[in-house]
């Protein structure tokens, strides 16, 4: 916290100006009683700008106030008028009197107004700790004890507070730091931190490139589940620096009390096993879906062959056998494609490889993908003439198009309608897919972008894992679009937009770009 | 196809399951079908024997297959058609540059790959006929005379606009990529400016398409390039 008597230098200009001018000021004011009355001995005035100026600024603007205030009294009103030189001893006196009510009062005043701040400071960290013991007391789970530690802490340093909370990994720890710039060999001691977990027991003090000293420390001595934190000090003196140790100890040591009351250990080892599960799962479908291609292409091969045999052709039933069996192995061809997109997606991440393209192409091929899938709808494909180019990942794009193309096939009935409708609004191009099938109620709508989440009235009527509007949307997401679902209700059909943002307009690059040059 | 002269296919393939669907399919649509278990035994196949396609696998165990391709192309220019698991637009364009003349990704429909081999098997018979003139839908091309026309009405194209849908017609109803349009069009400096060619191709379909947004003539690749459709055959 600043001192109270340490202003900056551009204050302390500004203060000492104020000091002249209060002079000043009382100088015109002594003149219009001299004017007006016939009061002689007038210099005594003067002690009210200088004992303003100590009481309100300090010492420095009072000693400024008191010369300031001899020499307008010596120059205006002591014989001989208009001469800064001194001849009576009364007027010696004056000066003496002055500086000393000036030094006296201006320390006095100054003393008085520290002890104020302290007391004000002190009451605003008791508040302060109140607030927190009483968030301490309330909180329900862990995320509103980590919200209540860290906004402790930043009120208290009055710097920046980083939290690695349970559940952190290394590479998400990490990335944090890189995206916060944190000082490289402060997120070196934050992983260490939570590699080692709580045994560490005290925290480490760390200096970054520029001199500023971090603090990092678990969060409780006791349980290493309960994460990392890290302080940024500033730069601070070694007995500062232990102080503030020593009330962010404190601190903790309650906050970890109230962590282990909620009994939030083993919650949070569950989540932890949980993640782990997730990825192993993850890596088990990866997996798995790689090793079932192989067998699958030469069974989609062997199907395919039969069906089109003019031999089994001949004969309706055989036909219709052979029909079953190439189309269940597209379908199983189609969800194991499925599959490995969910998979990348969770385990990699999208990457999408921008360049411009023509939407009218994107459509195009999405539809003309499917067209087997959607032979039994009426597709209707509207692209405006005169979009602009897009910056984006078109396979990404067409892919998430064609997964939106599928659930309207796939939940709409034969025969019905199909609307596909790309043009411009706003700042973005939008394609919009509208069908008249099964739609969406309002709680489908809601989890509708969840992975794995499957409306239970289809459960047993349409085949499907549940990935597909999740796969658009985080290929959507990697194109710097997003997913918006309309729909009047179960079985009022629905309407699917994808939003994709608008690059820079490109058309008069290309036409500078001209022909003459050929 | 004659009857006399079935023509003659060749796949290389490491897995036994995939080669006897090929065969079973390929010899019921009417071609000849050698196998080759390997790459090398692959090349020397095509060496003793006269070919008119080869499908090839990229995955082998004893070669890569794009070196069976570049070997096969320092002296033949056999259409190839490559099987790959890998689905991914880069991939594809290395294959295409490399001279194979499509890409069906595994697992395939017998019927998908019976349409690319008959496509592919048209396509060279054209090159070696050296047609002056081809029509596809509306459109016609005439090499030598230099023109274009649409429903019988001469279209007026720029020097540019010509020369690009001259590659592509050299071509017809084969991907020819971005990179190679680009670079022959507007020399190499421009390989990665697609946006000029996007441009270039919305003008270009304005004038020789139907319905620009339609595009029934000159066809995207998405992520790979551009290929115009398939030509009416004059003559079987």
């Amino acid at each position: 916290m600043l001192q109270a008597v340490q202003f900056p230098i551009r204050e302390r200009l500004q203060t000492a100006i104020y000091a002249v001018v209060l002079v000043a000021l009382t100088t015109f004011g002594v003149a219009i009683i001299i004017h007006f009355t016939n009061v002689r001995h007038i210099s005594i005035v003067y002690i009210v700008p200088v004992l303003v100026a100590a009481i309100r600024w300090g010492v420095t603007e009072a000693i400024i106030a008191a010369l300031c205030a001899i020499a307008s009294a010596a120059f205006f009103f002591y014989a001989p008028i208009y001469d800064l030189r001194v001849h009576d001893p009364l007027q010696i006196l004056d000066l003496i009197l002055f500086l000393t009510v000036a030094i006296t009062t201006g320390h006095f005043a100054t003393r008085l107004r520290i002890e104020a701040d302290r007391a004000n400071r002190r009451e605003r960290e008791i508040g302060a700790l109140y607030a927190f013991a009483r968030r301490l007391a309330s909180a329900r789970d862990a995320a509103g004890i980590y919200d209540a530690i860290q906004q402790h802490l930043t009120l208290l340093v009055g710097r920046s507070v980083l939290l690695f909370g349970p559940v952190t990994t290394e590479s998400e720890a990490l990335a944090r730091c890189t995206a916060l710039r944190v000082p490289p060999q402060v997120s070196d001691s934050v992983l260490s931190a939570l590699r080692r977990g709580g045994n560490s027991g005290v925290g480490t003090v760390t200096q970054d490139g520029d001199g500023q000293t971090w603090l990092v420390r678990p969060v409780s001595a006791q349980s290493p589940e309960f994460g990392v934190i890290a302080i940024d000090l500033g730069t601070r003196s070694r007995t500062e620096t232990e102080k503030i140790g020593k009330d962010i100890d404190a601190l903790l040591i309650d906050a970890a009390a109230t962590l282990q009351r909620l009994g939030l250990e083993r919650t949070i080892s569950e989540a932890r096993s949980r993640t782990d599960a997730e990825a192993l799962r993850d890596a088990l479908l990866g997996s798995v879906s790689h090793e079932l291609r192989t067998p699958l292409a030469a069974i989609l091969g062997a199907t395919t062959t039969i069906a089109g045999a003019p031999q089994i052709k001949a004969d309706p039933r055989l036909a219709g056998l052979a029909n079953v069996a190439r189309e269940e192995s597209e379908r199983l061809n189609h969800d194991i494609d499925n599959l490995l997109h969910a998979t990348r997606i969770s385990s990699e991440g999208v990457h999408a490889k921008f360049e411009w393209s023509e939407l009218a192409d994107i459509v195009n091929a999405a539809v003309e993908r499917r067209r087997a899938r959607l032979k039994d709808h009426e597709v209707e494909v509207r692209v405006a003439p005169d979009l602009s180019l897009v910056y984006v990942d078109s396979v990404l794009v067409e892919q998430a198009l064609g997964q939106i193309l599928d659930n309207a096939a796939k939940y709409s009935p034969p025969g019905s309608a199909i609307e596909v409708l790309a043009k411009r609004t706003g700042h973005d191009v939008t394609i919009a897919v509208s069908d008249r099938g099964a739609g969406f109620s309002a709680e489908e709508r809601s989890r509708a972008g969840e992975r794995f989440f499957r409306g239970k009235r289809h459960a047993s009527s349409i085949t499907g894992a549940g990935l597909g509007l999740w796969i658009a949307q985080s290929f959507i997401a990697a194109n710097a679009g997003h997913l918006e679902i309309e729909s009047a209700g179960a079985d009022c059909g629905s309407r699917v937009l994808m939003h994709l943002p608008v690059g820079e307009d490109v058309v008069p690059a290309a036409n500078a770009w001209s022909e003459t040059d050929a | 196809m004659s009857a006399q002269h079935p023509p003659v296919i060749l796949v290389i393939d490491d897995e036994a399951q995939i080669r006897r669907f090929l065969r079973a399919g390929l010899e019921l649509d009417g071609y000849t079908v050698h196998e080759a278990e390997s790459g090398q035994t692959g090349l020397r196949i095509a060496t003793m024997r006269s070919i008119d396609l080869v499908i090839l696998d990229l995955a082998m165990p004893d070669m890569d297959g794009s070196d069976v391709l570049e070997r096969l192309r320092s002296w033949s220019n056999v259409p190839v058609i490559v099987l790959s698991v890998r689905s991914s637009e880069d991939e594809k364009v290395r294959l295409l540059e490399l001279g194979a003349d499509d890409y069906v990704v595994k697992p395939f429909g017998m019927a998908e790959l019976l349409a690319r081999a008959k496509a592919a098997l048209r396509r060279h018979r054209r090159g070696e006929s050296g047609e002056s003139v081809i029509t596809i839908e509306h459109l016609t091309i005439d090499f030598a005379a230099r023109r274009v026309t649409a429903n019988g009405k001469r279209l007026s194209l720029t020097p540019k606009e010509y020369r690009v849908l001259q590659i592509l017609a050299q071509h017809a109803g084969k991907v020819v990529t971005h990179q190679r349009l680009l670079s022959e069009v507007w020399g190499q400096w421009h390989v990665h400016d697609t946006h000029y060619l996007r441009i270039f191709v919305r003008k270009l379909r304005q004038k020789i398409e139907t319905d620009a947004t339609k595009p029934r003539i000159l066809l995207t690749e998405l992520g790979v390039g551009y290929r115009l459709a398939v030509p009416m055959d004059v003559a079987p």
